[in-house]
Order: C-alpha cells, then structure tokens, then sequence
C-alpha cells in the first residue's frame, strides 16, 4: 500500500454552522488525533478526499497528511456519510507509526459460486461483511477474500477457516460464523437427501 | 400484520419528521435494500403490501429483512362525529419513516431480479423510495 499526499488546512471555526459553511465551500470537516496528542480540528478538500479513498486500498489507505508545516502519517479511521446522497460529511484521521499495530475494518470478498448450496434451492447468508484486523499499517490488507466454492447446505465458514496474510490477525473469535449454506423455501439440508435404492 | 405485542401509551401525539434519518441508513444484512427519499408514515398494510409483491416476484429463494416496524398507534374519530370529546380511538400503526431510511433488505437472488422486486414494493409504498445495493457488490449502482 502506498501512501497518498492529502493536504489538510487547519480550522479555526467549530462546530454545526462552520462546518455547514466548509462543506458547500466544496472542503470537508475532519480531525486529526492519535498518540496522545491533542485533536486537531482540519478541513480537506472533498475532490482530493474522494479520490483518496478510490484508490485499491479502500478506506484503510495510508495517508501523508500535511497540516501547514506539520506532516503525519495517517489513516481514516471514522467516515460519516450523508444518509442520502453519501457524500463524506465528516473524517476522522488516526495518527499512526510504521511500526505499530493498529486495528481497522477489512471488507469480506465472497469468490467462486456455492453451486451446492444453489443447486440444493439454498441461499448464501454472509453474516459478516467487513472483518476486525489488527496489524501494522502496511499490512493491512485492501479486503479478505473467502472461497465459497466448496460451501455446503447447512455448512458454515468460519474466522478459522480464512486465510490472511502474515501479521494480519483477526479480532473474532475462530468460532465465528462469517458465511453460512441456508435452506431457502422448498429446499432440502444435506441430512434430507435420500440416496435412491436400487430394487433386487 | 406488524403491531406492538403491548405499549405504555395507547395514543401518541402526531410529532414532525424534519431532517433525514439519524440510522438505519446502511444495508447491514442484505445485498440489495430499498431506500426511501422523503419523510412519510408507512402502515403497516403498506409494509405487509410491499413484502407480499416482493418476495411473490422472487419466487423461490432469496432472504427478505423488514427494517422497520410500525410502533406509532394513528388515532381516527369515526364519521360523522362532532368535534370534541377527547381523542379518537387507535386504528392502524404506523412506522414514522425519514429521507435515508432502508425499509427492507433482500440477498439470495441476483441484482436483476431484485431490482424488479424491490421495484415492485416501492409502488406498494406512501412515499419516493430508490433500489440500493450494498457498498463492495458489484454493481452500477452502489451505496458507497
């Protein structure tokens, strides 16, 4: 992952009306914080924001954040969105080191098609979508990917079952359903399928 | 229909529905969901109408979630009655619904034909109302 430049300015006005103000003057409200330091209220230009976040690492890229002479390196840590239109209203920047192990959300990739599970009458049921991981900033992978190929009716995959990279842990415990084969209406489970005898 | 098993008050004040929804507004267990777009009371009729025209247009297969339920008991005098007295009796319940809101979530089924089905139940509803799908499908129309 490499990391991406996003100039920050810093704010002087807070709070509902300010903010309001930024956002049609096309800037987004954000806040900078981490290792103890205290918060620093900032703005970034909302085009130069989209375009951080469309890039292959999703939301968990790595920022060089300057803020006037001052530069961090960061991540998002918190996106608020409009309800409706989805526009990013508001980001919350982690100040983070190269070395330490920080914790972030990874989206859950489903591969291949569960044709056991669908020829069956059944349905897929992702319970889980994105995954808690810790790791080091540049660890942290763009999303997990689980093959469901193999996937049967009434089968589950779990935490233990996926594969991460090296030095990517994941906060569940390995018990932890993340994709499950469901009977839908007029299916059968596996338990249900009688093998045909043949008459002597 | 949905209704409250029991509730503390019989008959509620009307309230506002300024502003857009405060949650409730991402696709948290389906693929595909249906998003409404401006502020309205939906019945709960109109919930059991517009599960009823989805889930007959998917057939088989497919999960449908209700995200919202009707907890606001709507008060009606009856016809032909002078005004006074007091406050009308319960008649029907309502879910009160604000710009954001996903009603319903669906998975199981492909985009296509979830977008006919959810185009189907928008009809059944008081109020404008979009197809979504969930951010990380692949889709042409995402809700990022």
């Amino acid at each position: 992952m490499a990391d991406i430049a996003l100039i920050a300015e810093p704010r002087t006005e807070q709070g509902s009306s300010a903010s309001r103000r930024l956002r049609h003057a096309g800037r987004i409200p954000a806040v900078v914080y981490g290792h103890g330091a205290e918060p620093i209220p900032v703005s970034v230009d909302s085009r130069a924001l989209r375009q951080v976040f469309n890039t292959a690492a999703g939301e968990n890229v790595l920022l060089d954040l300057s803020i006037g002479t001052e530069r961090h390196l960061a991540m998002a840590r918190d996106l608020q969105r409009h309800p409706v239109r989805r526009t990013i209203s508001h980001v919350d920047f982690l100040v983070v080191n190269r070395d330490e192990v920080v914790s972030a959300e990874v989206p859950v990739v489903l591969l291949g098609e569960a044709l056991h599970v669908t020829r069956g009458g059944g349905t897929v049921d992702q319970t889980t979508f994105t995954l808690p991981v810790k790791a080091k900033p540049s660890d942290i992978p763009s999303h997990v990917e689980i093959d469901i190929t193999d996937l049967e009716l009434g089968h589950a995959i779990r935490v233990a079952d996926v594969s991460v990279p090296a030095g990517v842990i994941i906060e569940l415990e390995p018990e932890t359903v993340l994709v499950t084969g469901i009977a839908g209406r007029g299916a059968v489970t596996q338990d249900e399928v009688v093998e045909p005898v043949e008459a002597n | 229909m949905l209704m409250p098993k029991k509730v503390a008050h019989r008959k509620h004040h009307r309230g506002r529905m300024t502003g857009a929804t405060k949650g409730g507004e991402n696709i948290d267990f389906g693929d595909y969901g249906i998003q409404a777009l401006e502020p309205a009371w939906v019945t709960a009729r109109q919930i059991e109408a517009a599960r009823i025209a989805m889930t007959r247009h998917v057939r088989r297969g497919g999960k449908v979630w209700i995200r919202v339920f009707p907890d606001k008991p709507v008060t009606k005098k009856p016809a032909e009655t002078r005004m006074g007295s007091g406050k009308g009796n319960p008649e029907l319940w309502v879910a009160v619904v604000k710009p954001g809101r996903i009603l319903f979530e669906l998975a199981g089924v492909d985009e296509e034909l979830a977008r006919a089905a959810m185009n189907r139940a928008i009809q059944k509803l008081p109020m404008k109302a979009r197809f979504v799908v969930r951010h990380g499908l692949n889709s042409t129309e995402g809700q990022s």
